[in-house]
């Protein structure tokens, strides 16, 4: 058979899924599994490292990569079809299917104007005044919302800002950098404040109640981590403001054409009223009853008033929301699931304390170390819900206090500053083309630093007071 | 060597240019305008953006839609936008180009891209596409889908990786611009051996040079003294071949390393025409090939004609 460039290629492009599945068959067939764990336990752990190798190099579409999730749990992982599928479909992956179908839902209608409107008041025309309104926000809104919602409505005001900015890109580069990063930044710092923030929080809270590992209240959440948040957010802005100091101190001109651009949308309306009344009853519903309902179904209650009342189609939402996503959770929670029930997970947590305790004798905070260690990593290289899917049985299997080290986890998978990958508000921002990759760096390694020593003072300090 | 009937249909050439940014991109849509102009060929102009990561796709999307609320379109689309004023402003003389308006309104999506309509053009001359990837996997999807003769590509940074992607797996020939200057005066330099690729290397030459009045050498090189009857046929078939057309060339035989020669001579102001390898693309991923170390060598823009 004479092998033309054509296969040549394919063969290229798709050799991340070969080397995936070849070094899978190795480990399967020839490498026998350590005495200490089980073989299902064995097989789950070759999964997941098949996993990790499709997400990281993308050689197939996501979709796919959560289908083959699927049935490796069955004919690898020793599971049944129904195991799998009753681990599939959960409070968590409601949940980020609902927050999805909400963000579409609130997007469309137009808000960001009345919100653009809103922070310019606020803030008035100085940058840093600006820039510090993004940040403080971003965070605010992204806690209860989520970050993708906030930096998709806030984006359009920031780069309007800055098309009305005098000068050419390079002269304004700063100003440009300054503004995106105040929300991309402010939305992720924002994420962790509640657990309607971001999806990772409901995996983790649903590893919880899954692990039996004790729970925590809507309530209970904000007040270990909100003042995290609040901590973060002036540390942020000095940080974004000394990284990429902006090149003008006023913002008169495009202020005054951002108003009168913003203007033009009239009074609020009837529509826009309802979708923040609707909203507010969503919120109110994940503080004070999801406990007893979880926080998914409150969001699809939502989401089917958005539709009952016709402030969105249904075609608007099954175009908006990213379906091969929600596959892909539904797969990861259930593949985490059965690394915790087949041995894999407290494996893995026992190998990585053993093989660091002569380094860091005090167990404590040894498992604080690999719990925040391997979370922050991870996320910069998958995203932030992803790592937690994974990581999270490992860490709760570290033994301590699971809710902690469950928090600090979750808390560290938002410490993905330094790539375009790990956070959507990053992606987001990366996507407008006007930040390049070294910027994440450059301002990635302040942030991370400045969040875990952040992370440490509240938990030294404020959660021993609390918990 | 030289076929009876020309292997390049010159009344229905199809160009693809890649643009990246107003910034880096304007000697690259010169040419690809140039060289579409004197070929009264179509031209294709194609912006291939990074690819958001998937995990994020729809926050990105949802993005996106929302920004067009704003009249913000994706960047680029811009650079396409500037593409077609550049255009215009390449092409003062071509009434129905200055016709053309960009409008967002009639961007559309086919065929895993994003195709701007424009409907008061003439039929099928420019084409303005948008693509989302990796590079050279969706250069090669455009030039399958549409069809196209030769792709004109910037030189890049990272040329020593795309050298052997831009030459194993792009489907036509092959415009790399390198260093290249608009403004200055170029030779042409047609790399002649016994390969078959040679013959429509020779077409080539002998349509730029004719076209663009450009001045042509062809350089033989063997590796021995020897020159043997295929080499030295070749290279008489293509001086009769060009002078047949009315065009001055100079011929050269030089013995030494081909790909070493090759770059020696080219110095820094010539344009290199050579044929694609007709190498196994096995023994072309594992030991590259003439034209795949030349363009990683060399950096005068090269054309490899497939």
């Amino acid at each position: 058979m004479r092998i033309s460039a054509d296969m040549i290629f394919w063969i290229q492009q798709k050799r991340w899924l070969f080397i995936a599945f070849i070094s899978g068959a190795i480990l399967y067939h020839f490498v026998p599994g350590p005495a200490s764990l089980s073989p299902e336990g064995y097989h789950i752990l070759i999964i997941i490292f098949m996993t990790l190798i499709l997400i990281l190099k993308e050689p197939v579409p996501l979709p796919a990569i959560a289908l083959q999730l699927i049935f490796w749990q069955v004919i690898l992982g020793g599971s049944t079809p129904n195991e799998v599928g009753s681990y599939f479909m959960n409070d968590a992956v409601f949940f980020i299917m609902g927050s999805l179908m909400l963000a579409v839902a609130i997007v469309s209608q137009g808000l960001d104007k009345r919100l653009a409107l809103g922070i310019i008041r606020f803030t008035g025309n100085k940058t840093w005044r600006i820039v510090s309104g993004f940040t403080a926000i971003s965070a605010i809104l992204s806690s209860f919302v989520g970050p993708h919602m906030v930096t998709a409505m806030l984006l359009p005001v920031a780069l309007t800002l800055i098309k009305f900015t005098s000068g050419d890109a390079k002269s304004k580069s700063g100003l440009t950098a300054a503004l995106l990063f105040s929300i991309a930044y402010g939305a992720t710092i924002g994420s962790i404040g509640t657990p309607s923030g971001g999806g990772r929080n409901v995996i983790m809270m649903n590893y919880w109640a899954e692990f039996g590992s004790g729970s925590l209240s809507y309530l209970e959440w904000m007040k270990l981590v909100y003042p995290m948040v609040l901590i973060e957010i002036p540390l942020t802005i000095l940080i974004i403001l000394k990284t990429f100091p902006p090149e003008m101190q006023v913002l008169d001109t495009a202020v005054r054409r951002l108003i009168v651009e913003v203007a033009h949308s009239g009074k609020i309306s009837a529509r826009e009223v309802m979708t923040i009344v609707l909203f507010g009853f969503v919120l109110l519903g994940w503080m004070l009853l999801s406990e007893d309902y979880g926080l998914g179904s409150i969001a699809l209650i939502g989401v089917f008033l958005y539709l009952a009342f016709g402030l969105v189609s249904w075609k608007d939402l099954s175009l908006g929301v990213n379906w091969g996503v929600i596959l892909l959770f539904g797969s990861t929670i259930s593949i985490g699931v059965q690394m915790k029930n087949t041995g894999g997970a407290a494996w893995l947590a026992d190998l990585s304390v053993g093989l660091l305790t002569a380094v860091i004798p005090n167990i404590e905070a040894l498992r604080a170390i690999v719990s925040v260690a391997l979370s922050g990593v991870m996320s910069n290289l998958l995203s932030s819900s992803a790592t937690v899917a994974v990581v999270g049985p490992i860490v709760l299997n570290l033994g301590g206090d699971p809710i902690l080290l469950g928090l600090s986890s979750v808390i560290a998978s938002a410490f993905g500053y330094f790539t375009a990958v790990a956070a959507p508000a990053c992606t987001i921002i990366y996507s407008s083309g006007l930040v390049k990759a070294s910027d994440f760096l450059q301002a990635g390694w302040k942030m991370a630093v400045m969040s875990v020593l952040s992370l440490m003072f509240i938990a030294l300090l404020w959660w021993p007071v609390l918990h | 060597m030289m076929s009876k009937h020309s292997l390049i249909n010159p009344e229905s050439l199809r160009f693809l240019t890649a643009v990246s940014s107003s910034e880096f991109s304007r000697p690259t849509l010169a040419m690809g305008s140039l060289i579409a102009s004197v070929f009264d060929a179509s031209l294709g102009v194609v912006y291939v953006g990074e690819k958001a990561n998937e995990f994020h796709g729809g926050a990105v999307n949802l993005t996106r839609q929302n920004l067009e609320t704003w009249d913000i379109i994706h960047p680029g689309l811009d650079v396409l936008k500037w593409a077609l004023q550049e255009l215009k402003k390449l092409n003062p003389e071509n009434t129905d180009l200055a016709k053309i308006q960009f409008n967002t309104d009639h961007v559309f999506e086919e065929d895993g891209r994003i195709k701007i309509i424009m409907p008061d053009k003439e039929d099928g001359r420019i084409e303005l596409i948008l693509r989302e990837g990796e590079l050279v996997d969706q250069l090669r999807k455009e030039i399958q889908l549409e069809s196209y003769d030769l792709a004109i590509i910037g030189g890049s940074q990272n040329k020593q990786h795309l050298a052997h992607s831009i030459i194993q797996y792009l489907p036509s020939s092959v415009f790399v611009l390198q260093k290249f200057a608009p403004r200055k005066k170029y030779k042409l330099l047609l790399l002649v051996d016994d390969s078959q690729a040679t013959a429509k290397s020779v077409e080539w030459g002998a349509l730029i040079a004719q076209k663009l009045g450009w001045p042509v050498k062809t350089l033989t090189v063997s590796k021995t003294k020897l020159f043997g009857p295929g080499y030295q046929g070749a290279a008489d078939m293509a001086k009769a071949y060009f002078e047949a057309r009315n065009i001055d060339v100079e011929q050269h035989f030089i013995t030494g390393d081909p790909v070493s020669t090759f770059v020696d001579f080219a110095g820094d102001d010539h344009i290199v025409i050579m044929g694609a390898s007709t190498l196994n693309p096995v023994k072309q991923l594992l030991f590259g090939s003439k034209p795949i170390k030349t363009l990683a060598r060399t950096d005068v823009p090269i054309l490899i004609v497939r």
